[in-house]
């Protein structure tokens, strides 16, 4: 980790850039020994941790909370798969670059009244969007299909890649980890955008807003531009992150966002580390292998899996979770890393440009 | 006419709740999330008694008193280590409470919609062949709402406690000097919003609505657009909101389309924000924007 931790210390669009790149890579190696199951997981995880990056840059950056991000998928979901009905042979690159567009509008028609807004307003103002979402779209059927929702086509793998496969199932062993790769890529990308925007500009005024908006006022940062700019971003990200679930899961219906995913959302978020990268990345893991985590748990406790209570676990241990963090340690599993290394090495560590509030 | 009525009926639940959630806002300055959901726990705990053959009035007492309690245990445990701290962090462990909560009442009791027999006919009354636009079930739900509603007014008004109530809301740190138990206070703050919000949550059960782990979902944001509406200071602000937002819904349902109805409040939502956020009712006009 060591080597790391010395490329960011410099800091520089560079470095970052060769972190992410070694990371994806990393990434796309590991999936190629994990069966097909795992390599879906993952790549929803991935899709997922793009939303959580999201929301962990609008709560703990800019300080304004959404409950409206699986609103937000939602709206990225169905612009990828609106367009996908009638253009079907659109490169992948334009539709996610269509889904961050509608996300970040939607971002900010919620942003222009609630910037005015703070803490609870914005929670319950948000909250309100994100479940008109699903009667919207319910009644748009000639757009959105209704009920039934609209199907995508598979992700089509290109010869080359197939040809790398053979033995048993290679077709299927072959789509699952195309996939998979084309969702960790897209999840580095978007990282990487999101490592340099957390050090630039808007960064520091973003986390000067949060600390003290007057102060922001006075040194002449403009809080509703910035804060809807904020706003917008966090939107394009879950947008992102919606159609790219979406493309990998090829439906997408009103019930596939539903409020409850909001929620999941801000858990794995806390319980990564608000407003790191790294929490990011390990919201997306514990989202990817959660199943895993809860067939686990029911073994462990003798609850029966196709019982009530089984089918429940999730929820009533993400909602305990998120509880049990957020009193005890508030800065989630990322933020266990600090102390710890506080502890080892006491004296070699420099205040760094961003630690000084 | 008729959708006068109905409109009315259904805002007076919307009331309640942002009653419920405005008594808390004054105590403890927290938006409770987790509101509808705690009360439908209660609900569930009392009006399943139904099905071993308990009367239906002692499932309403069973339901509230189990509401006031789990109001009591969710600021002692959930609420007081959390004073003091950024607000974000009470939003985020009441929204992971309602989470836990709708997941553990679906777990327990399934999620399969409970039909609880309402205690009064929803037959409507007619005259002269003639439908009137009551029905007992709609009169007994506008008395109990109503007079749930004049009782938390006396409280607050005419007695020691509400005295002490609103002292601790407005100064605690004077009425900690006074001797009033401001720890206390919020306490018992959240049991009486948590009563309330039983109420509100069987009289919904009982209605058509059925009783669902996600029943009081829809309600709880129209509740919380009421209460923002109407200004989160305000206890007659919340109520006011709460009828205007009901109404709303009904005029939107019967001229529209009932799939909008629930978008009604979000559009109150957002113009009410962009005229005045503070509220309509609220007379605290000094707060930064």
């Amino acid at each position: 980790m060591d080597w790391i931790r010395s490329l960011r210390s410099q800091d520089t669009t560079h470095s970052r850039f060769l972190v992410v790149l070694s990371l994806t890579v990393l990434v796309l190696l590991i999936t190629i020994f994990l069966p097909p199951v795992a390599d879906s997981q993952l790549a929803e995880g991935a899709a997922i941790a793009i939303v959580i990056l999201g929301l962990s840059w609008l709560i703990g950056w800019s300080g304004q909370i959404s409950l409206g991000n699986s609103g937000f998928m939602a709206v990225g979901a169905y612009a990828a798969s609106i367009w996908a009905q009638h253009h079907a042979t659109t490169p992948l690159v334009f539709t996610f670059f269509l889904a961050i567009v509608m996300g970040s509008l939607s971002g900010l028609i919620i942003a222009i009244p609630s910037t005015r807004l703070k803490g609870p307003y914005l929670a319950g103002m948000t909250l309100a969007f994100s479940a008109a979402i699903s009667p919207i779209a319910q009644n748009f059927t000639s757009v959105t299909g209704g009920e039934n929702g609209q199907f995508l086509n598979e992700l089509a793998t290109p010869k080359w890649f197939l040809h790398l496969f053979h033995g048993q199932n290679a077709a299927i062993n072959a789509n699952a980890q195309w996939s998979c790769d084309i969702a960790i890529v897209v999840a580095g990308v978007a990282f990487f955008f999101m490592a340099n925007l957390f050090h630039s500009r808007t960064g520091r005024a973003m986390r000067l807003i949060r600390d003290n908006d007057v102060a922001a006022e006075l040194v002449g940062i403009n809080l509703t531009l910035t804060r809807s700019v904020a706003f917008m971003i966090a939107a394009g990200f879950a947008g992102l992150g919606g159609a790219l679930y979406t493309i990998l899961n090829a439906t997408v219906n009103p019930s596939t966002f539903p409020l409850t995913l909001s929620i999941t959302l801000l858990t794995l978020m806390v319980l990564g580390g608000i407003g790191t990268l790294s929490g990011a990345v390990i919201g997306g893991i514990i989202y990817s292998f959660s199943s895993n985590l809860v067939d686990h748990i029911n073994a462990l406790t003798g609850v029966n899996p196709d019982s009530n209570l089984g089918a429940n676990m999730q929820g009533i241990i993400f909602g305990a979770l998120l509880i049990l963090t957020m009193l005890f340690a508030p800065r989630g599993i990322a933020g266990l890393w600090g102390p710890l290394r506080r502890l080892k090495k006491p004296h070699r560590r420099l205040v760094t440009n961003q630690e000084v509030k | 006419m008729h959708n006068v009525f109905a409109g009315l009926a259904q805002g007076l639940l919307y009331s309640l709740l942002a009653l419920s959630l405005v008594i808390i806002w004054q105590s403890t300055h927290v938006l409770n999330f987790a509101q509808g959901a705690m009360a439908m726990f209660a609900t569930y705990v009392g009006m399943t008694e139904i099905e071993h053959g308990v009367n239906y009035w002692w499932c309403v007492i069973i339901s509230v008193t189990v509401g006031v309690l789990f109001g009591g245990l969710a600021e002692r445990v959930l609420i007081r280590p959390l004073y003091g701290k950024p607000e974000i962090n009470a939003i985020v462990v009441m929204v992971g409470f309602l989470g836990l909560i709708e997941a553990f009442v679906a777990g327990i009791w399934t999620g399969v919609t409970r039909n609880i027999p309402p205690p009064f006919s929803q037959i409507f009354f007619q005259a002269h062949g003639q439908v009137i636009l009551l029905s007992p079930f709609v009169i007994f739900q506008f008395v109990l709402a109503i007079s749930i509603m004049l009782i938390a007014a006396a409280i607050f008004r005419f007695t020691k406690l509400g005295l002490q109530l609103r002292a601790s809301a407005l100064a605690p740190e004077v009425a900690r000097l006074l001797g009033v138990r401001v720890s206390r206070m919020l306490t018992i703050g959240w049991m009486f919003s948590a009563g309330v919000g039983a109420v509100a949550a069987v009289i919904i059960a009982s209605g058509n609505f059925g009783l669902y782990p996600t029943n009081m979902n829809g309600i709880f944001v129209a509740g919380f657009i009421a209460a923002v509406v109407g200004g989160l200071d305000s206890p007659l602000g919340a109520i006011a909101g709460g009828l205007l937002i009901g109404l709303t819904e009904q005029f939107i349902l019967s001229y529209w389309s009932a799939n909008f109805a629930s978008l009604g409040g979000i559009i109150i939502l957002v113009l009410a924000l962009m005229i005045r956020p503070q509220g309509i009712f609220t007379k605290n006009v000094e707060r930064r924007v």
